[in-house]
C-alpha cells in the first residue's frame, strides 16, 4: 500500500466510523470490507482501524476477528471470542475431558455472536473449543464506560475434546491483540492532545491564551513525546512481530495513556472534569483498555521476571 | 568484504563485524579493570580506534574524500553501538567523532578534511568541540567568544581569537578544535558566529580541566588569549557558524543516540545480572525495559529516516527528550537494583556504579537542557505559537 492509498484510506475508514451510529460501527466496518483488509494486509488493517476507533471513541467488536485470525480460524461477524479476564492474560479456560471452565470478558459482539470461541488449557496443552451462544453466561458489564458494551462472560458446558493448537498459539493471538489494543490507544491519546491543545489555544486567562505560559506548554509538550513514543513501539512490534515487542508496546500504551490523560486532564482543568465536554470518554476508554489483555504495572512485571529469570538484557529490533 | 549500504545490507555487516569482533576480542579488550581512569579509558579508545581503522571498520559509512570506504552511514552507529554493547569504548567519549568528522566534511576545504578526518577516525589524534561559554548553555547563540580578523574579513589571511569556552571534553587531551567565535555584535547572535579548527597547541591557548560531581575531569575551561588562527581554517563562511553547529544536529540526535541506546541496554543488563530475584527487582527491571525500549523503537525510526535521506529537525527533540528520559529511568533502576553499589561498595563495581549514576543526571542537562527541548516541541511540534 503507497502512502497515497493508505491516506486515502485512514480517511475513509474515520469518516465511516465518526458517520456511523454508535451501534453501527461494526456494520460500516463490514461495508468498508474490514475481514478482506484484514486478511490480505492485517499490519495496515489493524493500524488504521484501531486508530480510528479510538481517536472517534467508537465502539467495535473488531478485536474478536484479530485475535481469531491469529488463532488460525476463520472470522466472521457471529463468532465471538473469550477475552481474558480483565488485568490477565492467560488463556480464559480450562479444559478438563469434554468440558470447558471459563471466565473471561468479551467485546460487544457477545450479545450479537451465535458461537464463542474459547482457548483452553488442558495441563500442559492448548486447545480451542467452540461453544454455542445458548450455553455462555454473558452479564453486561456497566463500569467506567458502558458505551464500551463489554461483558463478562462464564462457561461451564459440555463442549466436545477442541481442537488441539500449536503452544505457541495463544501467545500470537494476545500480540495481535496487545498490538490492536494499544492502537487504539495512542488514537485516543492524539484526540485527547487535540482536545487539550484546542482549549489551551482559546482559553483566556489573567489576559492571555493560557498556551502563553510555559507550565501549560510543557505538559502539552510531555503528552506528545509520549505518544511519539508509543507510536515508536507499534511500528517496531509490526516490524519485528514476537510476543515480547507486542507486549512492550501494551505495557508503553498504559503508561501513554495514564501520561496524556493526566496531563491534558490538567490542561482542561473545570471544563474536562465535565460530562460537557468529550475528554471523559477517552479517559474512561482507555482506563477500560489500559487493563484488557494486561496493565502496563502487570506486564512490567512479567517482563521484568523473564529478564531476572535469563539474567540478561535483550535488545530487540535492530537497525 | 563488499560496500555494505543501507537496508538488509546492515544486518550482514552487523553479522560479519561481530564475527570479528568476537574473534579480536583479546586484541580490543581493555587492559585494565573497569571502569579505569579517564587517561585509561582515553588511550584505549584511541588504540581501539587504530585496530579498527587498519582493519577497515572505522572507515565505513564515512566519505572516500574524508579517508573513508563510503557505504552507508548506519556502519559507523552500528560500530558504535557494537563497541558500547561490548565495552571496548565509552560511547560518550567515542561518539564525539559523530559531532566532529561531519563539520569538517561539510564545511572544511577538502584538502584539510583529506588531511585531518583519517588522524580523527584512526585515533591518531583527538579533537574538542568548543561550543559551550560560562555565560552560553543551552542559548548557544548568545556565545562571546571573540574572532577579529587582521585587515579586512574578506581578505585577511589570519585571525585573533580572545575568551573563553566550557564544558569542552576531553580538551586536555585534544589535538585540535571545533571553535564557534562571536564575529559579529553580540546582538547578531546566530548571523554573526564564526566556526574555526584551531590547532590545541598554538600559542595562547590554556586548558583548565573542571571535576565533575563523579570526579571525572573529562570537561575542561578552554581560555583563548590573542590566539592565531590562519583564515584558510574557517568552517564554512565568516558569519555562517550558526549552519556548521546545526549540521551536527542530525548525527548527534541519531547515531550518538543509538550508541548511548545500547550502553545503557549493556548497563542494566549488567545489574540484572546481579541484581537479588525479588518480585520487585523483576517490577524495576521490567520497568526500566519498557523505558528503553521505547527509546529504541523511536530512536530506530529516527537511524532509518536519516540513512534514508530524510532532513532531521525539530522532531528530534522528541529523542533528545526520550534519551535523557530513559537514561534517569536506566540508572535509577539500577541505584534500586544495586543500591549498596552506588552508596557504600568501594570495590570497582561500586566505583563504576557510583561514578556512572552521577553522571546519568547530566542527561537532562547538555545538548540544550530537557526544558528547552519542551519548548521547541510546543513550538514546532504542536505550533503553540510564542509562549512570551
Amino acid at each position: 500500500m503507497d502512502p497515497a492509498e493508505r491516506a486515502l484510506l485512514e480517511s475513509t475508514v474515520g469518516d465511516a466510523i465518526a458517520a456511523a451510529d454508535a451501534t453501527a460501527i461494526d456494520a460500516a466496518l463490514t461495508d468498508l470490507g474490514w475481514l478482506e483488509m484484514l486478511d490480505a494486509e492485517p499490519r495496515a488493517a489493524i493500524e488504521i482501524v484501531f486508530h480510528a476507533l479510538g481517536a472517534t471513541n467508537g465502539t467495535a467488536s473488531a478485536l474478536d476477528d484479530v485475535m481469531v485470525s491469529a488463532l488460525g480460524i476463520a472470522p466472521r461477524a457471529d463468532l465471538a471470542v473469550l477475552l481474558p479476564a480483565f488485568g490477565t492474560w492467560d488463556p480464559p479456560g480450562h479444559l478438563d475431558g469434554d468440558h470447558a471452565h471459563a471466565d473471561g470478558i468479551a467485546t460487544a459482539r457477545a450479545s450479537v455472536a451465535r458461537e464463542f470461541v474459547v482457548v483452553c488449557t488442558s495441563g500442559t496443552d492448548l486447545y480451542v473449543v467452540t461453544v454455542p451462544q445458548s450455553s455462555v453466561d454473558v452479564v453486561p458489564v456497566h463500569g467506567i464506560d458502558p458505551d464500551a458494551r463489554f461483558a463478562r462472560v462464564h462457561v461451564d458446558t459440555g463442549a466436545g475434546v477442541g481442537v488441539r493448537l500449536d503452544p505457541d498459539a495463544w501467545e500470537a493471538s494476545l500480540a495481535l491483540g496487545r498490538r490492536a489494543v494499544a492502537q487504539q490507544i495512542s488514537g485516543a491519546t492524539r484526540s485527547m492532545l487535540a482536545l487539550a491543545r484546542t482549549h489551551a489555544l482559546e482559553r483566556v486567562q489573567f489576559g492571555r491564551a493560557i498556551v502563553r505560559f510555559q507550565a501549560v506548554r510543557h505538559r502539552l509538550a510531555e503528552t506528545l513525546v509520549a505518544i511519539e513514543a508509543l507510536d515508536a513501539t507499534l511500528a517496531a512490534a509490526a516490524d519485528e512481530r514476537t510476543p515480547l515487542t507486542a507486549a512492550l508496546a501494551k505495557a508503553t500504551a498504559g503508561r501513554t495513556a495514564q501520561t496524556v490523560a493526566a496531563h491534558c486532564q490538567q490542561v482542561l482543568a473545570g471544563i474536562g472534569f465535565t460530562t460537557d465536554h468529550p475528554f471523559h470518554r477517552f479517559l474512561k476508554r482507555t482506563m477500560l483498555l489500559e487493563g484488557l489483555l494486561g496493565s502496563s504495572d502487570d506486564i512490567a512485571v512479567a517482563i521484568g521476571r523473564q529478564l531476572l529469570d535469563a539474567r540478561r538484557v535483550p535488545t530487540l529490533i535492530e537497525l | 568484504m563488499s560496500e555494505p549500504g543501507g537496508g538488509p545490507v546492515i544486518s550482514d555487516f552487523r553479522a560479519e563485524l561481530h564475527t570479528w569482533l568476537d574473534r579480536h576480542h583479546d586484541e580490543l579488550a581493555p587492559r585494565y579493570a573497569a571502569p579505569g581512569t579517564l587517561d585509561e579509558q582515553v588511550a584505549q579508545m584511541q588504540r581501539v580506534k587504530s585496530i579498527l581503522f587498519d582493519a577497515g571498520w572505522m572507515r565505513f559509512g564515512w566519505p572516500e574524500a574524508a579517508g573513508g570506504l563510503g557505504g552507508s552511514p548506519l556502519c559507523r552507529t552500528e560500530l558504535g553501538a557494537s563497541l558500547a554493547a561490548r565495552d571496548l569504548a565509552d560511547p560518550g567519549l567515542f561518539s564525539l567523532i559523530e559531532v566532529l568528522a561531519p563539520t569538517l566534511i561539510d564545511f572544511a576545504p577538502p584538502a584539510l578534511t583529506a588531511e585531518v578526518v583519517p588522524l580523527l577516525l584512526s585515533g591518531a589524534e583527538m579533537w574538542c568541540q568548543g561550543f559551550s561559554e560560562p555565560g552560553t548553555g543551552s542559548d548557544l547563540a548568545a556565545l562571546n567568544c571573540r574572532a577579529v580578523p587582521n585587515g579586512d574579513p574578506a581578505t585577511a589571511s589570519s585571525w585573533v581569537i580572545n575568551g573563553q569556552k566550557v564544558w569542552t571534553s576531553l580538551a586536555q587531551y585534544s589535538d585540535r578544535c571545533v571553535l564557534l567565535t562571536r564575529t559579529g555584535s553580540t546582538e547578531s547572535r546566530h548571523r554573526g558566529i564564526t566556526a574555526f579548527f584551531v590547532d590545541m597547541d598554538t600559542p595562547g591557548i590554556t586548558v583548565a580541566p573542571i571535576e565533575m560531581i563523579n570526579g571525572v575531569r573529562e570537561f575542561a575551561e578552554v581560555f583563548f588569549d590573542d590566539v592565531v588562527v590562519p583564515a584558510d581554517r574557517i568552517l564554512g563562511t565568516v558569519d555562517g557558524g550558526w549552519a556548521v553547529a546545526m549540521s551536527i544536529l542530525p548525527f548527534e540526535r541519531s547515531s550518538c543516540f543509538w550508541q548511548r541506546i545500547a550502553y545503557l541496554y549493556r548497563r542494566l543488563e549488567q545489574a540484572v545480572e546481579i541484581a537479588p530475584d525479588t518480585d520487585r527487582n523483576a517490577e524495576i527491571a521490567g520497568n526500566a525495559l519498557v523505558h528503553l525500549h521505547a527509546l529504541r523503537a523511536r530512536s530506530r525510526a529516527t537511524q532509518h529516516r536519516l540513512a534514508d535521506g530524510a532532513t532531521l529537525g525539530a522532531e528530534t527533540s522528541i529523542d533528545k527528550v526520550l534519551v535523557a528520559t530513559a537514561e534517569h529511568a536506566t540508572y535509577d533502576a539500577i541505584r534500586r537494583l544495586l543500591p549498596a553499589a552506588v552508596a557504600v561498595d568501594d570495590d570497582a563495581n561500586g566505583i563504576m556504579w557510583r561514578a556512572e549514576y552521577l553522571y546519568s543526571r547530566a542527561a537532562t542537562i547538555y545538548g540544550g537542557t530537557a526544558e528547552v527541548q519542551r519548548n521547541i516541541i510546543a513550538r514546532r511540534l504542536l505550533d503553540l505559537g510564542p509562549d512570551d
